[in-house]
């Protein structure tokens, strides 16, 4: 059996396979269709200081290969969060990240002091870049404010900070490289690329809020290609996020630098997908020979193979 | 609503399972009736509830379909075994299926939401619109005794439906629901089936026409027997008028909400119907796993 344990900065890890904030609810929704304890980690649905209506539906809106979601952060807050799951959470016996987004940096601060010292906590998820709350600056478009943030959440809580950012900027290296300088114990790459749909007959947009985050399949190689830029540019540990729905695009993430993924959309449209890939590891492991998860992290081979294997090499299709 | 029947805001029963189409047969203009296997759902499954259903394989379309269960098939040794689903080929999953047909590989996952609450009455009042008639067949059976899903039956003396669509090539399944037992009016907006009436309408001169309710037993509680219960699923503006004329006469009634969802299991939150509070107040509550079946009187229109 390989070693599937990861490392992201403090943290440590039974596996590399986590699931997202926002694609998971509480966990208790899928007490009985998932065996929860066997997750690398859990990231339960983002927090907010005060309960959060979120936005009027529709919601979500599905595109091709992809979902676009605007919930806006929909929660009871992090008081009725501490009360009502974080007991149910911090039993199930793997690594809980509790993913949380303030309104200001001095909110983040106080939220992580409120949340980190909480038992079962494993590590606390920045949500810098929810693209889905109006009025709020984003703190994952300016690597000032990054690391402002990230620095004021390092300074109250013992826990690992893992900061999830945008891939709605020009640079996303700036801003990692910004999230790390703040002390970050790892980047989560990416959250939502900001896009719409719209019904032309009834000239309208179809999600209640005009615009939301695209996810899913579509997105895979736009979060692809962030890890490959952050993991060439800064030495911070990554965690993969963005369309991850078969072990093979587990692979690709970490070969990419991405030490560990979190599975999102692929949660509404195969429930059962994240412990199904914690099964396939041992095997594409094996398949590059391979003893650990941590030795595949980042071996991409960027310069041309010395001999290719056929004049015009045809990838899958 | 019962705590007893109310699932704890989870999907506290689901299973997925990979199926295919066993087998599909047109049963309205431009909708159809699916048979799949997957004993793990349909030993379980009961009136109001539903499955998510999605193409297996293909990332297009991505998002599974939510879709009640119309009927629970038994295999030879009297064992549930297959469930039939009912839709309107409109979109990408529903065309996909639809011209698949038989063999098309599926992931299915449920049972899912809680369903209908048995509460005693002397009749049920079904109002259904279009394809909202799906949830009907399995419930008016149970109601009436006929049927069993694992919980208590035989709770409705007699089950009046009123089925209304646009037109009468839009009605399904109507010989079923009659064999079923069911008392069956039908609508249509052009007249061309049954009465040229809107469902809501009509409900409002059935009730009319029912024989005076014996002492003061028509409260509004849902505990005891009730003169006349309603249920209702289909359009919107239906259900909320239906919801209307029962709330005039304080006569209980359920609704089962149809908002689009992307999971069916509680983890999205995309969900959301507006759902009024103990405290008055109104806050949004995900279908399916509160839902998709609500007392009317707490939905905020």
């Amino acid at each position: 059996m390989p070693d599937l344990s990861v490392h992201l900065g403090r943290l440590t890890l039974a596996n590399p396979i986590l699931v997202a904030s926002g694609t998971f609810g509480y966990a208790r929704e899928m007490e009985r269709i998932v065996d929860c304890s066997r997750l690398g980690g859990i990231l339960p649905k983002t927090i907010t200081a005060e309960p959060r209506t979120g936005n009027a539906p529709w919601r979500t809106v599905e595109t091709a290969a992809g979902l676009l979601n605007s919930i806006g952060l929909d929660n009871d807050g992090v008081d009725a969060f501490l009360e009502n799951h974080l007991p149910y959470l911090a039993g199930i016996g793997t690594a809980i990240v509790v993913s949380i987004a303030g309104k200001t940096r001095d909110e983040f601060v106080r939220m992580a002091a409120q949340v980190a010292g909480e038992p079962g906590v494993a590590a606390l998820e920045l949500n810098l870049s929810c693209p889905n709350v109006s009025g709020g600056v984003d703190y994952a478009t300016s690597p000032e404010a990054c690391r402002e943030v990230v620095a004021g959440v390092r300074a109250v809580s013992d826990v690992p900070v893992l900061a999830k950012l945008t891939p709605n900027v020009t640079r996303i290296v700036d801003i990692a490289a910004a999230a790390a300088e703040g002390g970050a114990d790892a980047v989560c790459l990416v959250n939502t690329l900001l896009g719409m749909a719209i019904d032309w007959r009834a000239r309208r947009p179809l999600l209640g809020n005009v615009m939301g985050g695209l996810s899913g399949p579509a997105i895979k190689p736009v979060a692809l290609r962030c890890v490959h830029q952050v993991r060439q540019a800064v030495d911070v540990p990554i965690v993969g996020i963005g369309g991850i729905q078969s072990i093979d695009d587990v692979m690709e993430f970490l070969v990419a630098g991405a030490s560990a993924v979190q599975i999102g959309t692929a949660n509404y449209y195969d429930p059962t997908i994240s412990t199904r890939m914690i099964d396939a590891l041992p095997a594409a492991l094996a398949e590059l020979g391979a003893e650990s998860v941590s030795e595949i992290v980042g071996t991409l081979q960027t310069s041309p193979p010395p001999q290719p294997a056929s004049a015009f090499p045809t990838p899958d299709r | 609503m019962s705590g007893a029947l109310h699932a704890p805001f989870c999907a506290d029963q689901a299973v997925q399972v990979k199926t295919e189409v066993r087998e599909i047969e047109q049963v309205a203009r431009g909708t159809y009736r699916i048979r799949f296997a997957a004993p793990e759902i349909a030993e379980r499954i009961f009136p109001g509830q539903f499955v998510m259903l999605r193409m297996a394989g293909t990332s297009d379309p991505l998002i599974g379909r939510a879709l009640a269960m119309y009927d629970v098939i038994e295999d030879a040794a009297g064992r549930p075994e297959a469930i039939d689903v009912i839709f309107i080929k409109k979109g990408k999953f529903t065309t996909a299926v639809a011209e698949a047909g038989r063999g098309a590989a599926l992931d299915v996952w449920g049972p899912l939401g809680n369903g209908f609450s048995i509460a005693a009455a002397e009749t049920l009042l079904i109002a259904v619109g279009g394809v909202g008639q799906t949830p009907m067949l399995a419930l008016a059976a149970e109601a009436l005794g006929r049927r069993s899903f694992g919980r208590p039956s035989g709770y409705a003396q007699r089950v009046t439906m009123v089925y209304g669509a646009r037109s009468g090539d839009l009605l399904a399944c109507t010989a079923a629901f009659r064999a079923a037992g069911i008392d069956l009016r039908l609508c249509t907006d052009d007249g061309s089936a049954g009465e040229r009436a809107r469902v809501p309408e009509l409900v409002e001169r059935l009730i009319e026409a029912l024989p005076p309710p014996a002492g003061d037993s028509v409260s509004g509680s849902a505990q005891g027997s009730t003169a006349v219960r309603i249920v209702s699923c289909g359009p919107e503006i239906m259900m909320e008028k239906v919801a209307a004329v029962a709330a005039d006469r304080s006569i209980p009634c359920e609704v089962s909400l149809e908002t689009p969802m992307a999971c069916g299991i509680g983890i999205c939150f995309s969900c959301v119907a507006r759902v009024r509070q103990d405290d008055g107040e109104w806050d949004y509550k995900r279908t399916c796993v509160e839902g998709p079946v609500f007392d009317a009187a707490r939905i905020v229109w």
